[in-house]
């Protein structure tokens, strides 16, 4: 199935030549948030905030087909 | 020569506006090395000197500026200066830390601080050029914006390069949220610029052209080499000079750490498009606050034309661009750049003055506030064309600004009618954009900062929380970051504890706290510090001086009355986001605030109900004598 990512700020690095189709990426049924974190190379060190189809979820959330994801970082400096 | 004085010039400059004597004092030794300088030798001498109980805005408060041997060019964050002083709007202890090359030009000239005490009878600017220091005349200054007294300054002196600085119009008036600013960067809460325009001080201006001396030249160098390669391989570090701290904007709103119509909610979903547009738009240049920076996070942004025009000017940060945006409804970002102009122009806060907007607007709402009382402004949510006339009114002390000017606090008290639930404060200090319910540990850390509901000093929760940052505490009993979840209450206190003791050392080391995200820990800073004075301190101890001014700090607060009523934090900001993505999160609320602080408090060895160091940790601190 396929799920559209969209990474942020110092995110925006990672996940080089992981994407399928634009912003797509063909991920397994029930594929976990955490499971597609690691995908993207995005280090464990790393604080992320991630929104499913425009609201907040935990990494043990289990994507759908079509779901759009977005992964942040805070930094919390400002 | 006494290898103590390595790093350090040894001397302060004590400057009485009453009678215009200036003199150059010895500072002990030994003080020096239990409280290093900026905010920890600053809270000695405000310790020592202020009686109890003073009127802030009184010729008996003093403004400590202070820095350490750190305070240089060639060190990374050296470029910083502390000012302390009793605050005007909290009435509480007080620093305010402005990135200029002020604090090292003062290195420079041969002071390691330099205190101001005193009242004088007509306006003045104070200069200070090496031994030469002189008093000068500042009656035409008087009603100037901040760069207008900044360019006749370094005018009449001859030099434009000189580091100076400024009050504005609103310092003048005594606004209880004016700021100094210095070029182009504010020393910037609890009212700074209030206790300069009280003791009619309109600025400083400092140069000078001494060398300071280095106990370890080679060792210093490779302390600096070491830190800088850290730095210049930072992720984070990139991110903030390419974004400055106004990126974090996306983030922090997806992550409900954004407080969204004066702390109804924690996120609004505008932050994409409202920092692309600034980004894409307004955005000139990034820009470093003092000579050598390396990461030179500062923005520089212009409004061309039209309603809401500006000069070219540095801005706007995470806090003011979220200010007069998220605070108060805003959508339009040319009026949120003006306001931060506006407001770096008059001088006054950016953080205070867009939580006092917001506060009016949630008085109008209900009627509080009347159109009738604010000369027929409308001032609905997000009304963009409401933010310039709300800060003139503010910083001019016209008709309802009169009120406002105090702070949310006390306009509360003034314009009752249940306003005071509306008021968003610590201590006094108005909330800045960072929401403790989506990571508790800045709960406490707003909860005990020593300065009021400060999101900086001594450190900001979500870092730790979200971010997963540790800042190399872990070897020093900090939970990893990574092992918590933002959610948790439990632990949190104990975290903080050791969280704000080791991110207040740049406080005291007078540095710049962004090379901590950056990658540099406390550790750093004590190999530069044995470098430069030819003391051998480690992490451990500079941890351990940390402590000691957060409690000296304190001993500050409870002689003024302070106690753990004053640690608790608004009801609004414990409570589920009335809107917004967060709304229906049951974990996004502050449960056991109580439980927390008691916590904290217990890590500190402080007394649970008093809130009041146990006298076994003064002597642990050698603080057995306060």
């Amino acid at each position: 199935m396929e799920v559209k990512v969209k990474l942020y700020g110092i995110l925006r690095k990672y996940g080089e030549g992981k994407f399928d189709r634009g912003d797509n990426i063909i991920i397994p049924e029930k594929f976990p948030l955490r499971d597609l974190i690691s995908y993207l190379d995005i280090p464990e060190r790393l604080g992320k905030i991630c929104l499913v189809n425009g609201y907040p979820q935990d990494v043990e959330y289990k994507l759908s087909e079509g779901d759009e994801v977005k992964i942040l970082t805070v930094l919390g400096g400002g | 020569m006494d290898k103590l004085v390595y790093g350090y010039s040894g001397k302060q400059l004590r400057i009485s506006l009453d009678s215009g004597k200036v003199s150059v004092e010895s500072i002990n030794p030994q003080v020096l090395r239990k409280y290093i300088g900026g905010a920890g030798y600053g809270a000695r001498i405000l310790y020592d000197e202020l009686q109890k109980g003073i009127d802030p805005l009184s010729k008996a408060n003093k403004l400590i500026f202070a820095t350490s041997p750190l305070s240089l060019n060639q060190i990374p964050g050296g470029g910083c200066v502390i000012v302390c002083f009793k605050s005007p709007l909290t009435n509480a202890w007080s620093e305010s830390k402005c990135g200029s090359d002020f604090g090292p030009e003062l290195k420079r000239a041969g002071y390691d601080a330099v205190i101001i005490e005193g009242r004088s009878e007509n306006p003045v600017y104070i200069v200070i050029n090496d031994e030469d220091i002189a008093i000068k005349p500042a009656e035409h200054l008087t009603g100037k914006s901040i760069s207008e007294k900044i360019k006749m300054i370094r005018e009449e002196l001859g030099d434009q390069k000189i580091s100076v600085m400024c009050i504005g119009p609103a310092g003048e008036k005594l606004v209880k949220i004016a700021v100094a600013l210095s070029d182009q960067r504010a020393a910037g809460r609890c009212g700074v610029g209030a206790v300069m325009g009280s003791k009619n001080l309109m600025g400083i201006a400092v140069k000078g052209s001494k060398k300071v001396r280095v106990a370890q030249p080679e060792r210093l160098k490779e302390a600096i080499k070491k830190a800088m390669k850290v730095v210049r391989k930072n992720e984070v570090a990139a991110g903030f000079k390419e974004h400055g701290t106004t990126g974090e904007m996306i983030a922090n709103d997806a992550a409900g750490d954004w407080p969204t119509k004066n702390w109804q909610s924690n996120h609004w979903g505008k932050a994409e498009e409202i920092y692309n547009e600034f980004y894409n738009k307004y955005l000139i240049k990034n820009h470093a606050c003092y000579r050598g920076c390396p990461i030179a996070c500062g923005r520089v942004a212009e409004v061309k034309e039209g309603k809401y025009k500006t000069a070219v000017h540095e801005g706007c940060e995470y806090e003011s661009l979220s200010a007069f945006t998220a605070f108060v409804l805003n959508e339009n970002v040319e009026a949120a750049i003006q306001a931060s102009y506006l407001c770096n122009e008059y001088g006054i806060d950016t953080i205070s003055a867009g939580a006092i907007i917001a506060f009016a607007m949630e008085c109008y709402e209900h009627g509080v506030i009347k159109k009738k009382d604010i000369g027929d402004l409308d001032l609905s949510w997000g009304n963009p064309a409401a933010l310039s006339e709300m800060i003139r009114l503010i910083s001019m002390r016209e008709g309802l600004g009169d009120i406002l000017a105090e702070g949310v606090k006390t306009a509360s008290k003034i314009l009752g009618k249940g306003s005071e639930k509306f008021a968003i404060h610590g201590k006094g200090l108005e909330a800045p954009a960072h929401d403790p319910r989506s990571g508790k540990a800045l709960a406490v850390t707003y909860g005990t900062a020593n300065r009021g509901m400060c999101h900086i000093h001594p450190l900001e929760g979500m870092a730790y929380d979200s971010g997963k940052f540790d800042f190399g505490l872990v070897k020093y009993g900090l939970v990893d970051p990574n092992t918590i979840h933002r959610w948790d209450e439990k632990g949190k206190g104990k975290s903080v504890k050791i969280l704000q003791d080791g991110l207040i050392v740049p406080d005291i080391l007078s540095t710049c706290k962004f090379f901590l995200y950056a990658g540099l820990t406390i550790d750093n800073y004590a190999d530069m510090l044995s470098a430069l004075t030819g003391w051998e301190i480690d992490g451990r101890e500079l941890l351990k001086v940390g402590e000691r001014v957060i409690n000296l700090q304190r001993l500050f607060n409870i002689r003024e009355g302070f106690n753990r009523d004053d640690d608790l934090i608004p009801e609004r900001v414990r409570q589920r986001p009335s809107f917004g993505i967060y709304q229906d999160e049951p974990r996004c609320v502050i449960k056991d605030y109580e439980g927390m602080l008691n916590e904290y408090y217990e890590a500190r060895g402080w007394d649970l109900i008093t809130g009041k160091p146990s006298k076994d940790k003064l002597r642990e601190l050698g603080l057995e004598e306060e």
